[in-house]
């Protein structure tokens, strides 16, 4: 645990500079098609007049557009980017990673600083609009969709008694029948084994843990048990202090009936 | 990389690749400029998740198993939860702030918060040239905002409130963190050792000071003793608080009251609007306030048209009941059939004269005077024909209970005020019922018109002389040159121009304050304006 949390700092003393660059949706979806080493394209960077120009074109092979749906889109991605460069003004920008080598162990260095900002801007080109228009089909379509139907839908239509309620209604009926009194002891010790785990119960969650009559059931709870009105809303049943054994408890007697 | 030439353009491509197995997730760390972050000054840096809004999500368990836990209990507040719609967030560590700290624990803090949004509609890289000269792009995974952690003690809320209303007379601001970290200096000698920028400072200050600390903490004891006195005088004046609570009350319903009375005749609105209001002595309540509203609703019964008197009588007298609330009036429940008119009188006259009085009600010497109403077990006190709007310093000052006859001084008074009004302009619609009257809407058919109007003339203003507590010595003369104080300052009633004249104040009996005030204003001669069916008199000077 002492290395987790460790920053390399590596990076941060060299100084290293790096370009933060905005990129457009659609060209990162490009690029995350690009296969062998991952080249994706050229990025020119020149020196017109004493301005930088920095552009950047698209490799031609990944200039193909899908789009969702059905028909293939004649859209090709525009191919050329021209950079937007801007200062990183009023902000210190450090760029930092997470490796996840092994489970539960992150390593957390610095890579380096930005040191220049940059927004990469589609040339406007034909394509380009056609890419947009594209897109803005795709949005605009609304995500839910009334349709009218021919024909009515029959396919969950519920008979007269539900089968499968009514299948598990006559399963449930035939397992237990009536709850049938078992033996008092036995069922003291349900009740006792139950209360090991949980301090208070309900009526209805001891009926159905000890699978007996629920009047039986009151009478023996009577016995070892009491009835409170908790604040909660519901009213729960608990052991009687003398029976209690819990942990925190300073009352410590095994019950025995 | 191939270099092109180009005529008075250089460039030099570059191949950029985007590698495809990553298993390092890059993101920003963002620092404001003036924080004046510089990376590489670093010497070491730890960064963790900050982990303290788990609970929040995970929800306290109070206890697992055994002991105090209810069968099913999860699911059952599952369920509860889903029932009411309340959805509950996930917690997702990536999502969780960054605590970074800077060359170990002296060192610099920072929390970084995530900012979102960023990867919704754009994507950022990073570009990193490579040796081979070519740039590498990586996705940015998150940005987050870190911004430096004070490590200098600050103020909670609840001290920053306490300070923020001292500010006018806190000069020495860095005795506060002093006076704080004494206090913290009680429970563990350790937090001295801790101290932010100002921290060798303070502890010469607070070294020097405790020498000095009578010197320097002048002001502070000041404060404190200050403090300290509103802290005993609130606890002295039990009743005050809750007075003035009442008198609030009082005041608020009573501005609702008029408000009411003023658009229409008796609009019985809200019952809840007396229930704050004192009753009177008569009605065994001291505080309870329902009832208040039954005494009045009893009250109500008797006819209205009991006169200025009996109203202002009223007014005064329950205004100083809600006073002593605390002192647990006791009120002579045999006489209440007489008692309800009169309760109604002082409701009317605690009404009107109310809210100027009572609010400024200091100190009273409540328990006196709740003392003199146990003693006098008898008809309440009526005020003299509800005299001047000295409210406030009524218990005190009043000495022992007033014995008005309500029903012969309301003639009276009523009689002397119509008989002004007669001699100078028609009679107004003749009861004058209190101002209050008007103002209680339990009583719609009882009170007539009310001729006062209430509140804006003089009630509403504190009045300085009468106003203000000070007991016992009656500070008001009936004197032509009162008279003529009040009615330029502004446009009176004769209602109010009695009370402004309280019996007990002046020494005469209601009577004669009758005949002197009309003689008074005969004198005078005011001017007569008719301000909501109101004879309201006035000088110009």
């Amino acid at each position: 645990m002492s290395e987790k949390g460790e920053v390399d700092l590596t990076g941060a003393k060299q100084n290293t500079g790096v370009w933060l660059v905005k990129v457009p949706k659609y060209l990162s979806q490009q690029w995350a098609k690009a296969s062998g080493r991952g080249e994706v394209g050229k990025l020119r960077i020149g020196k017109n007049q004493g301005k930088a120009e920095v552009s950047f074109t698209l490799n031609e092979d990944l200039t193909m557009i899908d789009s969702l749906g059905d028909k293939p889109s004649g859209v090709r991605a525009p191919r050329d980017h021209p950079f937007t460069m801007q200062t990183v003004g009023g902000q210190t920008l450090a760029v930092f990673t997470e490796t996840q080598s092994e489970p539960s162990k992150d390593k957390i260095a610095l890579e380096g600083v930005v040191v220049q900002r940059a927004e990469c801007r589609p040339a406007a080109s034909d394509n380009y609009m056609k890419l947009k228009r594209l897109q803005i089909e795709e949005l605009s379509k609304p995500l839910r969709l009334s349709q009218q139907l021919e024909k009515a839908v029959t396919t969950n239509y519920k008979p007269v008694a539900n089968h499968y309620n009514n299948l598990e209604y006559e399963r449930k009926k035939k397992e237990e029948g009536k709850r049938a009194r078992a033996d008092k002891q036995q069922v003291l010790d349900m009740l006792f084994s139950a209360f090991e785990k949980h301090q208070y119960y309900n009526i209805k969650d001891l009926v159905d843990i000890t699978k007996q009559p629920v009047s039986y059931l009151k009478e023996i709870l009577r016995d070892i048990g009491i009835y409170n009105i908790k604040g909660t809303h519901k009213n729960t049943w608990e052991l009687k202090p003398e029976y209690r054994h819990y942990q925190g408890e300073e009352e410590a007697k095994e019950a025995d009936d | 990389m191939t270099s092109l030439g180009g005529s008075s353009s250089s460039s030099t491509e570059y191949t950029v690749r985007v590698p495809k197995n990553n298993s390092k997730k890059y993101s920003i760390m963002a620092f404001n400029s003036g924080d004046k972050v510089n990376c590489s000054t670093w010497t070491q840096a730890r960064m963790e998740r900050d982990m303290s809004n788990r609970r929040m999500y995970g929800g306290e368990e109070t206890e697992e198993g055994a002991a105090g836990s209810e069968f099913g209990k999860k699911q059952r507040e599952e369920a509860r939860r889903k029932k009411f719609g309340i959805v509950t967030r996930e917690f997702k560590v990536e999502d969780q702030p960054w605590i970074l700290k800077i060359n170990g624990k002296a060192g610099k803090r920072f929390k970084g918060q995530k900012k979102g949004g960023v990867t919704e509609n754009a994507s950022y890289y990073i570009f990193t040239q490579c040796p081979d000269g070519a740039f590498e792009a990586f996705p940015v995974n998150g940005w987050y905002n870190f911004v430096p952690q004070a490590k200098h003690r600050t103020l909670t809320a609840e001290e920053a409130e306490e300070e923020w209303g001292r500010r006018n007379k806190v000069v020495n601001h860095f005795s506060i963190m002093l006076q704080r970290r004494l206090r913290e200096q009680e429970r563990g000698p350790d937090d001295e050792d801790e101290e932010g920028e100002k921290g060798g400072k303070k502890k010469k200050k607070k070294k020097g000071a405790r020498g000095g600390d009578l010197r320097i903490h002048d002001l502070e004891d000041d404060l404190e003793l200050s403090s300290d006195e509103s802290d005993s005088s609130r606890e002295e004046g039990d009743n005050k608080p809750k007075k003035k609570e009442s008198v609030a009350k009082g005041k608020g319903k009573k501005k609702k009251k008029k408000r009411g009375s003023d658009s229409e005749a008796n609009e019985d609105s809200d019952d809840g609007d007396y229930e704050g209001l004192e009753v009177d002595y008569m009605s065994d309540e001291s505080s309870s306030e329902e009832e208040a509203g039954e005494e009045k609703a009893k009250s109500n019964k008797e006819d209205g048209p009991k006169g200025i008197d009996e109203a202002s009588d009223t007014e005064d007298e329950s205004e100083e009941e809600k006073q002593n609330e605390e002192e647990g009036k006791e009120e002579e429940e045999e006489e209440e059939g007489k008692k309800t008119p009169v309760q109604m009188e002082k409701k009317k006259k605690r009404d009107s004269s109310g809210e100027s009085d009572t609010s400024e009600d200091s100190d009273i010497d409540g328990e006196a005077a709740s003392a003199l109403f146990m003693v006098k077990k008898r008809t309440p006190p009526k005020r003299g024909g509800g005299r001047g709007s000295g409210g406030s310093s009524r218990t005190g000052s009043r000495p022992g209970t007033p014995s008005i006859d309500s029903a012969s001084t309301s003639n009276t008074l009523r009689a002397a005020a119509s008989k002004l009004e007669q001699g100078k302009r028609q009679v107004l619609g003749g009861s004058s019922d209190s101002p209050a009257a008007k103002r209680l809407k339990m009583e719609p058919g009882s009170t007539a018109t009310t001729t006062q109007s209430p509140a804006p003339s003089g009630k509403s203003t504190p009045q300085p002389p009468s106003g203000k507590s000070t007991p016992s010595s009656s500070d008001v003369q009936l004197t032509e040159e009162a008279v003529r104080r009040y009615l330029i300052r502004k446009p009176m009633t004769t209602k109010d121009l009695l009370k402004k004249f309280q019996t007990k104040r002046t020494g005469l009996s209601s009577e004669q304050t009758v005949n002197v005030l009309a003689q008074i204003l005969k004198r005078l001669n005011p001017e007569r304006k008719n301000v909501n069916d109101k004879m309201h008199f006035y000088l110009t000077e």
